[in-house]
């Protein structure tokens, strides 16, 4: 007969304390988020000299590089335009189909499994698809786009300065509206019949009834569809390394892509500054629109 | 009137993959046709053979023998399967506490959360880079399992706090009064309860595991590539009958995987907050 040993654990470790339970996601979150956040801007502070073959401290001089360069405002540019117009775009267009297809029909049924397809093909292989769709001289887009006369004879999508982000924000577009379409659907679905079928019965036209009730009722639905695509948006580097690699010279580089290329050139301090900017914006932003929009989870 | 309407935009949608998937069955004359022949070409298989790497082509052109898509997908499956794996298991703990428990700093934790899936990915590959290249990490499996954990995290622990949130907490309080201990309420009552919402999370996480490229690049070098990354190093080999033929091939994986969870699939992408109704068709 043994005496029975009881261990027992220290209290911040038993299963009534949060801590065991939220331990495996914490040190997740400290590994890969706030190390790397930190670590960023310890190589903000430094650069990589290759004639020295090491990492020195260079003080400020990454930063003011940073809002002296010509290309990082040419990306900061396209990234905001990119994000906004690829945003507006998708929201309406998935509005109008969304509105479309809300219907208890077992057709719009698979109308919807249909449009789920697009969103899981991996972005690097969609850019594939359009590269191919899109090639100078034998794609399909710009054989019919010269067919109806929208461009020369001449004129290339990719290789030309004002249309090749579009050349890459068709493909966001085409992939990502049924991811709006999908949620707003998902949104009309659950709104309660009633006030509809009242308003109909005071006599309200169709667009009234849209700005009245609709838009006021789904604007939660649309804030986390607003705030998500968003962020994919402004993070997105897949497209335009697949389609453009950043050409025409600067025309499309993104900050993600832009920061990734100053990386694979050794600029090491300086692409992690590119990247901690377009981190910190994001963060801010996203936060504050979470905050203002209300959205809970 | 409407319906036609509809079918008309899905077509519009659905054609580029369309246009795929004929192509990579296409001969090398058909291919640069234009107009494009999208119904009535011939039928010719040899691109499938040399993305395979089964072909003759190998012993003498060394550029194809990168292209084993056989090792890349088997790549892409260890890490994609190891990843949701090891995103579940983190996952249904912290989803089933903060589902349940009201602890002090739960706002600043989801906050968190929210905010680690904000982070553009080239802002967490460059430190990680870095920080792998110390331990041995790059190139290897594990390296990328874990930043796809890590990537994956906010959408599982999201995703299966609300499904946490559907089961009645009734089912924990009887069974708690009884005298079973908490970890034993989550494995014998609560998981089998979001069984279905279990398997969802777990499904999304391994398509985007799937479709991620950025961290995978960088991470991956030599041995180690996924799908995607392959197909960045195949656009400067422009075979395009072999690009139709890999994005084929590719591709076909995840529809089949996403058509087993689109009832839920809305819910994923909106971390959990927009449920789609349960309809009576479909």
């Amino acid at each position: 007969m043994t005496p029975q040993k009881s261990y027992s654990l220290p209290s911040f470790m038993n299963s009534d304390s949060s801590l065991p339970w939220l331990l495996p996601l914490i040190t997740m979150l400290i590994v890969f988020a706030i190390i790397p956040f930190f670590y960023n801007i310890y190589l903000s502070f430094h650069e990589f000299v290759p004639a020295k073959r090491a990492l020195l401290f260079v003080g400020w001089d990454n930063w003011i590089r940073l809002f002296t360069d010509g290309v990082f405002w040419g990306s900061l540019k396209v990234s905001l335009y990119y994000t906004f117009m690829c945003l507006l775009i998708q929201l309406v267009l998935g509005m109008g189909i969304a509105l479309l297809i809300d219907s208890d029909d077992p057709g719009f049924g698979i109308i919807r499994s249909i449009l789920t397809l697009t969103l899981v093909i991996p972005p690097a292989i969609a850019g594939m698809i359009f590269l191919i769709m899109e090639d100078a001289n034998y794609g399909l887009i710009p054989w019919l786009l010269k067919s109806i006369g929208l461009i020369g004879p001449e004129d290339t999508i990719l290789a030309d300065p004002t249309l090749a982000l579009w050349g890459v924000m068709i493909v966001d577009i085409w992939q990502w509206t049924p991811f709006m379409v999908l949620i707003l659907v998902a949104g009309l679905r659950s709104l309660p019949s009633e006030p509809f079928e009242s308003a109909v019965i005071d006599g309200a036209r169709p667009f009234q009834v849209f700005r009245r009730l609709t838009l006021p009722m789904l604007h939660k639905v649309i804030a986390v569809a607003v705030l998500i695509r968003g962020i994919d948006l402004w993070r997105m580097v897949d497209y335009v390394f697949v389609l453009t690699s950043g050409g025409p010279g600067t025309a499309t580089y993104t900050l993600s892509l832009y920061s990734w290329q100053r990386f694979t050139f050794v600029q090491w301090g300086y692409g992690a500054t590119i990247s901690l900017f377009s981190l910190i914006i994001i963060l801010i932003v996203g936060n504050a629109f979470i905050h203002f929009a209300k959205v809970k989870w | 009137m409407r319906k036609v309407l509809a079918s008309i935009i899905v077509l519009i949608f659905i054609f580029p993959i369309f246009f795929l998937i004929t192509s990579s069955f296409k001969n090398n004359i058909d291919l640069f046709s234009l107009p494009p022949k999208l119904f009535f070409f011939d039928l010719d298989f040899s691109a499938y053979e040399r993305v395979f790497g089964f072909s003759k082509f190998l012993k003498f052109d060394s550029s194809y023998s990168e292209l084993f898509l056989t090792s890349r997908i088997i790549d892409s499956l260890i890490i994609g399967l190891g990843s949701s794996s090891l995103t579940l298991i983190i996952g249904v703990y912290a989803g089933y506490h903060i589902s349940r428990v009201n602890f002090k700093f739960k706002r600043y934790l989801i906050i968190s959360i929210l905010s680690a899936r904000m982070m553009p990915l080239v802002s967490i590959a460059i430190p990680v880079y870095f920080v792998y290249e110390k331990i041995n990490l790059l190139d290897t499996y594990i390296g990328i399992i874990f930043v796809h954990t890590f990537i994956n995290l906010p959408l599982a622990v999201l995703l299966l706090k609300s499904f946490f949130d559907e089961v009645p907490k009734q089912i924990d309080e009887n069974a708690f009064i009884d005298g079973a201990s908490k970890m034993k309420i989550l494995h014998k009552l609560v998981v089998p309860c979001a069984k279905s919402g279990i398997a969802v999370t777990f499904i999304l996480s391994l398509i985007f595991s799937w479709t991620e490229f950025i961290c995978a690049l960088m991470i991956g070098q030599m041995n180690v590539k996924t799908i995607p990354v392959q197909a960045s190093i195949l656009k400067t080999i422009p075979s395009w009958d072999m690009m139709a033929a890999f994005t084929t091939i590719s591709i076909i994986p995840v529809f089949i995987l996403i058509l087993m969870v689109k009832k839920h699939f809305v819910r994923g992408l909106t971390l959990g907050t927009v449920k789609e109704q349960t309809h009576t068709s479909l």
